[in-house]
C-alpha cells in the first residue's frame, strides 16, 4: 500500500505524459534487482522456475501445465479460499453496460499482475498469505470510443513482463509499459485505432525484446494484422495483414469485385505462440466479414479462419493452414494453437494443436503446415460429415465453387436466409485457452456445447460503414446451451473423455500432474482428476467465471488464483440460450486458493 | 468535469454546487451551452440509462451484429404514442425488451398476457421505466432520432459531450484533430 500513497495518485490522474516523466525520475531512484528482470531466457526457460508463472499461456508452447503439485489429487478436497480482491472495472462504455473479467493473472516472485476489462493493471503482494494493492495503473480507456466498437464485450486478457516493465494492451488501441515497481507509465504506443473499427483484447506475447500485439474487429469490417513493436525503441518491427495486399500470394482467394478484402476481417485477438527452434510464431486467425454473407466475398478468404506461421523476426508468413474455406458460419480460428512434441515413428512429431470454432480439434504438422489428424470434440456438428483424412479439409469442400455451401440445407447463404447450426457462431470453442499435460499427453479443451439459429442479411458495398457492423446478419438463441471439458489423448487424436457441464465452458483450463482445473459462468471452480475426469473439489464463487485458473508459489507454498466477473460476448449476446445466468451480476474480484 | 458533462442537467448544477463552486459555474456554463432549456434532455438521459444504446446505438441507426438486427429509430415511422407503446411493451417475438413494470402482468401489453405471449414473450429491460421516463424517452426519438438521415459530427457531439474520441469519425476529413497523443503514438 506504501506506493499506493497520495502522491502516486495525484501523478495517475494527472495526464500519462507526466506520469511517464515521473516515472523516469523515480525509476533512477528505485534499484531493481537483477533477479526481478525478465528477459529471453528466462521466457525460454519457465521450467526452472515452477513457482512463477511468466507468459500469458504459461509457456510458449500454451501449455497451461504447472509441475506445481502440493496440491494433488489426494488433498485437494482440502482446498480453501486463502484470500480474495475486489477489484474495478466493470463499468459501461459504448454499447456495453458493464465489463468482466477474461484476464490471465501473471506471478512473479510472490507479486501477481492482473488486469480489468477497461486495461487498469493491478499489482498485487500475494507473500505472507494475503493479497495487499501495490499499485494500480488506470490508462483512462476512451471508454465510449472503443466500447462502441468491441464486438463482443469490455475485455482485457492480460500483461506480459519484460525487463523491468510490465507490458498490455488497452480497448482503445494502445499498447503501454508500465515500471514494474513504481506502477507509473513509462511510455505509450497507439497499435489499433478504433476509429477504423479495431480494438485490443488479447495480452501481448513478448519475443525477443518485442510485444507482439493481435487485433480485434472482424465485425467492423477491419482488415486484420500481427504487429511487433520493439520494446527499446518503441518502434514498429514489423505489421503483417493476416488478408494479403492486391498481387500477394494469397489475394486470388478474394474473387470477388468490391473489394471485399479490404474489409474482409481476420482478427487476432488471441495470444499466439513461439517455436524458439524454428524462430516462429503460430497465431490464430479470426473470421471473415461479413459474417454470415459469404457470397459477398467468393474464394476461400485467405487468411481467414487459419493458423498462421510467421518468422518472427521479420513478420513474413512461413505456412498457413485454413480450416473453414469461405467460413460462412462465423467460425473464426483465433484460439491458441498449442504446441507439442510427440514420439512418432520416424523421430518426434512436431505438432500444432487448435481447437476450432467449427468443432473439430486439428493437428497440423508446424515444420510444414500439413495436416495430420482432426476430429470433433463436441458432440454435435451438422455442418458437415466431417473432414477429409488426407486434406483435413471438409468433405463438402469444393475448391472449385468460389461460393461454399458445405452441407446446404443448414448453412447460412442467400438461399437459406435463415437456418439452425451446430455448432453455433459462438464455436465449439471460444477464446478460453486449452491446457496441455506433457506427461499424460493429453490435451484438455473448454467446450461450448451448441447450436443455433443464423439470419442473413444480403450485404452491399453501401452498407459498409466506419464503426458500423459488418456482419451480414446474426443469431439468435433459441437452444438450451451446455458445455464439458473434452480431454484428447495426443497420441492417437482420439477423445479420451468428455465431463459434461450444465453450462458452456467461458474461462478455460489449467492442467497440473494429476488435476485439471477449472470453472462455470454459473460460479464453481472445479478441480478434476487429470485421467478420469472425475470431480474432486469445487468452491461456488458467487460470480460467473469467465477467465482461465493459473497457480504458483509463494514461500514456497502452492496457490490456484482465478479472476471472476461475468462479461465478455455470453451475457449481452448468447445469454437467451442459458437463462439461469441472467441472475450471475457483474462482478469484478480475484480468488486465491490454498491448502 | 466528466460526472457533470453526462449530466448536464439542473440536477447536476445542484450536485456540483454542492461540491465546489467554480464546479458549479463550468458545469452551468457547459450545460448552457449543450442547451439546458432542451425539454428532451431527460428523454437522452434515459436513452443512456436503459441502456437503448446497447442495440440501438447512440444515433439510434442501431444495426446488425451478433444481437440480430436493431430497427432504425432514424427511419422509423412510429408515432409517439406508439413508441410509448413499443417501449414499454417490447416487441413480442423480437429481442426488444419491455420497460414498463407489470407489462403482459398486471397490465395487458398488445392485449396480451404472458401466457397469451407464449414464446412470443419479449425479454424484460434492464431497467423498468416510469410512465414519464417513457414518454421522456419517445419525445427525445421523436425529436433528434426519427427523421434525422445520417449521423453528423454535431449530433454526436451533442450525445457524449467531448470527452471521447467516438465522435471523431464522424468529422469531415479536413476537421480531423491533430491530438497530440495520437500523432506522438503513431511516430513512434
Amino acid at each position: 500500500m506504501e506506493q499506493y500513497s497520495g502522491h502516486t495518485r495525484m501523478l495517475m490522474r494527472g495526464c500519462l505524459l507526466a506520469a511517464a516523466a515521473a516515472a523516469t525520475s523515480v525509476m533512477g531512484a528505485l534499484p531493481v534487482s537483477a533477479a526481478d528482470e525478465v528477459n529471453q531466457e528466462r521466457l525460454l526457460n519457465v521450467d526452472k522456475e515452477p513457482g512463477n508463472w511468466l507468459h500469458h499461456h504459461q509457456n510458449y508452447s500454451a501449455h497451461r501445465f504447472s509441475t506445481l503439485k502440493e496440491v494433488n489429487r489426494d488433498n485437494v478436497k482440502n482446498l480453501k479460499v486463502a484470500w480474495t480482491m475486489h477489484l474495478g472495472g466493470i463499468e459501461g462504455g459504448g454499447i456495453w453496460s458493464h465489463g468482466g473479467l477474461e484476464g490471465t493473472p501473471i506471478a512473479e516472485n510472490g507479486f501477481l499482475y492482473v488486469t480489468d476489462g477497461w486495461g487498469s493493471v493491478y499489482k498485487i503482494d500475494a507473500h505472507g498469505g494475503r493479497g495487499v494493492l501495490v499499485w494500480k495503473m488506470d490508462p483512462k480507456t476512451d471508454r465510449d470510443w472503443a466500447g462502441a466498437v468491441a464486438c463482443c464485450g469490455v475485455d482485457n486478457r492480460g500483461v506480459a513482463l519484460w525487463g523491468n516493465l510490465v507490458i498490455s494492451h488497452t480497448l482503445d488501441g494502445r499498447l503501454i509499459a508500465t515500471n514494474k515497481e513504481t506502477g507509473q507509465v513509462a511510455w505509450q504506443r497507439t497499435v489499433a485505432d478504433p476509429d477504423k473499427g479495431e480494438v485490443i483484447t488479447g495480452a501481448p506475447l513478448i519475443v525477443k525484446n518485442m510485444a507482439i500485439t493481435g487485433v480485434a474487429g472482424a465485425e467492423y469490417g477491419i482488415r486484420g494484422w500481427i504487429a511487433a513493436t520493439d520494446l527499446t525503441t518503441q518502434k514498429e518491427v514489423w505489421r503483417t495483414h493476416t488478408i494479403p495486399g492486391k498481387g500477394e500470394p494469397g489475394s486470388e482467394t478474394w474473387k470477388d469485385s468490391d473489394n471485399a478484402a479490404a474489409a474482409g476481417g481476420g482478427s487476432t485477438w488471441v495470444t499466439g505462440t513461439y517455436d524458439p527452434a524454428a524462430d516462429t510464431i503460430v497465431w490464430g486467425i479470426g473470421n471473415p466479414g461479413p459474417d454470415w454473407d459469404n457470397a459477398y466475398r467468393p474464394g476461400d478468404n485467405l487468411y481467414t479462419d487459419s493458423s498462421l506461421a510467421l518468422d518472427a523476426t521479420t513478420g513474413k508468413i512461413k505456412w498457413h493452414y485454413q480450416h473453414t474455406p469461405n467460413d460462412p458460419y462465423d467460425y473464426d480460428s483465433v484460439a491458441e494453437n498449442v504446441l507439442v512434441d510427440i514420439p512418432g515413428p520416424s523421430g518426434p512429431r512436431k505438432l500444432s494443436l487448435e481447437a476450432d470454432r467449427n468443432g473439430f480439434a486439428y493437428a497440423i504438422d508446424r515444420t510444414n503446415g500439413k495436416f495430420v489428424w482432426g476430429l470433433p470434440f463436441v458432440k454435435k456438428v451438422t455442418w458437415t460429415k466431417g473432414l477429409d483424412p488426407e486434406s483435413g479439409k471438409p468433405i463438402e469442400y469444393d475448391p472449385s465453387k468460389s461460393v461454399q455451401t458445405y452441407i446446404a440445407s443448414v448453412t447460412p447463404s442467400r438461399t437459406n436466409m435463415e437456418t439452425d447450426i451446430c455448432p453455433g457462431n459462438m464455436g465449439g470453442k471460444n477464446w478460453p485457452p486449452t491446457a496441455y499435460n506433457p506427461d499424460l499427453k493429453l490435451w484438455y479443451i473448454p467446450v461450448i456445447e451448441s447450436c443455433n439459429r443464423i439470419k442473413v442479411e444480403v450485404m452491399t458495398p453501401d452498407k459498409l460503414k466506419k464503426r458500423e457492423f459488418w456482419t451480414g446478419g446474426g443469431p439468435a438463441q433459441p437452444f438450451k446451451i451446455t458445455g464439458s471439458v473434452t480431454a484428447i489423448d495426443v497420441t492417437t487424436g482420439k477423445v479420451a473423455g468428455k465431463m459434461e457441464t450444465p453450462f458452456p465452458n467461458l474461462g478455460g483450463i489449467l492442467a497440473t500432474p494429476d488435476l485439471v482445473f477449472t470453472g462455470q459462468p454459473s460460479g464453481e471452480v472445479m478441480a478434476l482428476d487429470a485421467k478420469s475426469l472425475q470431480k474432486l473439489w469445487e468452491f461456488n464463487t458467487g460470480g460467473g467465471v469467465n477467465a482461465p485458473p493459473m497457480t504458483f508459489t509463494v514461500d514456497g507454498k502452492q496457490y490456484v488464483a482465478i479472476l471472476v466477473g461475468l462479461g465478455g460476448a455470453w451475457d449481452k449476446w448468447f445469454i437467451d440460450s442459458t437463462p439461469e445466468l441472467k441472475k450471475i451480476q457483474p462482478g469484478s474480484m480475484l480468488y486465491v486458493f490454498a491448502l | 468535469m466528466m460526472i457533470f458533462n453526462r449530466f448536464p442537467t439542473a440536477a447536476g448544477v445542484l450536485l456540483a454546487s454542492g461540491i465546489a463552486l467554480n464546479f458549479a459555474m463550468l458545469a452551468t456554463a457547459y450545460a448552457q451551452s449543450a442547451g439546458a432549456s432542451d425539454p428532451t434532455n431527460a428523454g437522452k438521459a434515459v436513452f443512456s440509462r436503459a441502456n437503448c444504446v446497447g442495440c440501438h446505438k447512440w444515433h439510434g441507426n442501431g444495426g446488425g451484429g451478433y444481437g440480430g438486427d436493431a430497427l432504425s429509430l432514424r427511419n422509423t415511422e412510429l408515432t409517439r404514442d406508439q413508441i410509448i407503446e413499443t417501449v414499454g411493451c417490447g416487441r413480442p417475438g423480437t429481442g426488444m425488451p419491455f420497460f414498463m413494470r407489470g407489462a403482459y402482468d398486471e397490465v395487458k401489453c398488445h392485449d396480451m398476457s404472458r401466457q397469451d405471449a407464449g414464446a412470443q414473450m419479449p425479454p424484460e429491460g434492464g431497467t423498468f421505466l416510469r410512465p414519464k421516463d417513457i414518454e421522456a424517452v419517445a419525445d427525445y426519438v421523436i425529436v433528434h432520432i426519427k427523421g434525422a438521415g445520417e449521423p453528423t459530427y454535431a449530433e454526436c457531439v451533442a450525445f457524449f459531450s467531448s470527452t471521447s474520441r467516438v465522435c471523431d469519425v464522424y468529422k469531415a476529413p479536413a476537421q480531423k484533430p491533430d491530438d497530440a497523443a495520437t500523432k506522438m503514438g503513431k511516430g513512434q
